[in-house]
């Protein structure tokens, strides 16, 4: 019997019936306030800087970070797909709007109707406590709903939260992940823009997820935001963002940092639907920290961009820690997914899961790459390492790099890993209860993502059904 | 057994000066931040590369890894920043007349 979430379901996924190109792949005609030339100078990186009138010390991170940009070498590691990333053909600063409006109504026309017809400020109303909306290098509209405001949850854009918390963002900022750390972090340190600050003071729960949306129109763009979370003692908050970018010939670049503080006790969750256009590098560092009794949750979709390589890792640096890492990736004609996850064990009975899923299909290429970390001295950490693959012909390929390393005895860690094809046998099960060969193929992706699937909210969980049921057409017969 | 080991005269080692040391096989970063002297072992916590050479700031009496951008504090050598989680190893300082030893394991 249809209950009626299931006819909600149903009904939106009626309702959405265009292709990407229809649905996310249109562009803007370009009125910026300004575009920077392609190319990254120390000229360019301060000019970033002056325009956003920061204070000197950041002004000297990024340029720091420039430098070591410019001394590392391209990672030869992941996929080969990354020697096509030309670092010179990117144009690194696009300015669409003055400020990060509070109302939709005084968000520049152009961009309003393209979050429009994108449906954000429909999903605000609806089910979110709070929206950011990233246009290119800039976030043109940031709020959050007034009750959480006054109970001092800080959600806004990262440029104004170095101007109106000065003192948390250089506390906190590159903490977790070093302008050195790898070349894509100090590339992003160097040019970063947008991108979401939150704080969440103790014990608040935020009920109703926040989300960031970031959107790339212009051709060979680089869009760099970086995120702070901060979820003080005992609070909770679940962030989710989304992504998507016009189609064309030439590709572009994303690049973000992402670093998320769990206090004792803490709960944060992160979503990510990824769904860039089959042009854009998207290379991205996420890690957070997880202490006493806290954890973190990274629930990671990857449906979108020519190459992917991002691994959300958590370090459980207190006790009883825990760590999630939910990851999908389905790659098409031309893609590569290299996505995992990593969890370092630092504290005694820390625990964690890693459940990584991927779809290959058209010759697309999906690679699991992981770590699973335990410190001396983490006794009694306990973890699970489940990875499984899903080919879906002959041409598509699949590979598993997992690592791991256990310095302590008394531990329990579990690797698993499937690779499996839909195989003729199922197809015809299917077929035999009278469901056509492409409904049958369907159902078995479904089948087979739906325990992570499950973990997002009802309205991700249509989308990404959605977006599967799209990707899947004509790929089976 | 713990061993003292000469490094150098005082006069050698100013203010925002390192110098590193080997001995035996352990090789050892020692620091002066404002006139207090520091020594840690020149490994990253990390992945074991060396570490004493990367930027140094007295005032605050940290060191960042060359590598990976780790900033450990020189008084106790636990990491300020990711990757790196587990502190380095410190060796104590002894003055005495006028020289810098080190005591190592």
């Amino acid at each position: 019997m249809a209950t009626p979430e299931t006819i909600a379901e149903q009904q939106a996924l009626h309702g959405i019936n265009a292709d990407y190109a229809e649905k996310y792949g249109f562009h803007d005609p370009e009125n910026y306030l300004f575009k920077a030339p392609k190319g990254l100078t120390r000229e360019l990186v301060a000019q970033i800087s002056a325009f956003k009138n920061e204070p000197e010390w950041m002004l000297e991170f990024r340029l720091k970070a420039l430098d070591h940009f410019l001394a590392r070498p391209m990672p030869t590691w992941g996929s080969p797909l990354l020697a096509g990333v030309d670092f010179d053909d990117i144009h690194y600063f696009v300015r669409a709007s003055e400020k990060a409006e509070r109302s939709w109504d005084d968000v520049p026309d152009d961009v309003k109707k393209t979050f429009d017809r994108l449906g954000i400020p429909e999903a605000e109303r609806k089910f979110l406590s709070g929206v950011g909306a990233q246009y290119e290098s800039e976030s043109v509209y940031h709020q959050v709903n007034q009750q959480l405001e006054t109970q001092g949850v800080v959600f806004m854009d990262m440029d104004t939260a170095l101007r109106e918390h000065e003192d948390l963002v250089h506390e906190y900022i590159a903490t977790l992940i070093p302008a050195n750390d790898n070349k894509l972090a100090a590339l992003n340190s160097a040019v970063w823009s947008g991108g979401s600050f939150v704080y969440v003071p103790p014990g608040v729960h935020v009920e109703m997820p926040l989300q960031a949306y970031f959107r790339i129109n212009t051709e060979n763009m680089g869009q760099f935001e970086r995120t702070i979370i901060i979820a003080d003692e005992g609070s909770y908050v679940h962030y989710v963002e989304g992504c998507t970018a016009p189609t064309y010939s030439s590709d572009s670049l994303h690049s973000a940092v992402v670093e998320l503080f769990a206090k004792p006790g803490a709960r944060i969750r992160y979503t990510t639907v990824q769904n860039w256009s089959q042009n854009v590098y998207n290379l991205v560092t996420k890690r957070a920290r997880a202490e006493t009794d806290a954890t973190v949750e990274w629930v990671d979709c990857n449906l979108g961009s020519k190459l992917t390589m991002k691994y959300p890792s958590v370090y459980l640096m207190g006790e009883r820690a825990h760590g999630e890492i939910l990851s999908i990736a389905f790659a098409g004609n031309g893609q590569h997914q290299d996505a995992g996850g990593k969890v370092i064990h630092a504290a005694p009975n820390t625990t964690s899961n890693i459940f990584a899923k991927s779809i290959s299909k058209d010759g697309g290429r999906s690679s699991y790459r992981g770590l699973l970390e335990v410190a001396k001295g983490a006794h009694g950490a306990r973890s699970k390492v489940v990875c499984d693959a899903l080919l879906l012909d002959e041409a598509s390929r699949s590979d598993t790099y997992p690592t791991i390393r256990i310095g302590e005895d008394d531990v329990n860690v579990g690797h698993e890993a499937t690779v499996s094809k839909v195989g003729d046998e199922q197809l015809f099960y299917l077929m035999s209860h009278g469901i056509s060969e492409e409904e049958a193929g369907k159902l078995i992706v479904n089948g087979f993502i739906e325990p992570i699937v499950k973990e997002l909210p009802m309205e991700y969980a249509v989308e990404m059904n959605r977006l599967i049921e799209l990707q899947m057409e004509g790929s089976i017969g | 057994m713990p061993e003292i080991i000469d490094i150098c005269a005082i006069t050698e080692l100013p203010p925002g000066s390192r110098k590193l040391v080997e001995w035996e096989d352990l090789e050892i970063g020692v620091f002066n931040c404002g006139g207090s002297l520091y020594a840690i072992e020149d490994r990253c916590s990390h992945d074991n590369g060396p570490l004493a050479h990367g930027d140094f700031d007295p005032d605050t009496c940290t060191v960042e890894c060359p590598r990976h951008g780790s900033l450990f504090d020189l008084r106790t050598g636990n990491p300020k920043t990711l990757p790196a989680y587990a502190p380095v190893d410190t060796f104590p300082v002894i003055i005495d007349d006028d020289l810098i030893k080190l005591e190592v394991d």
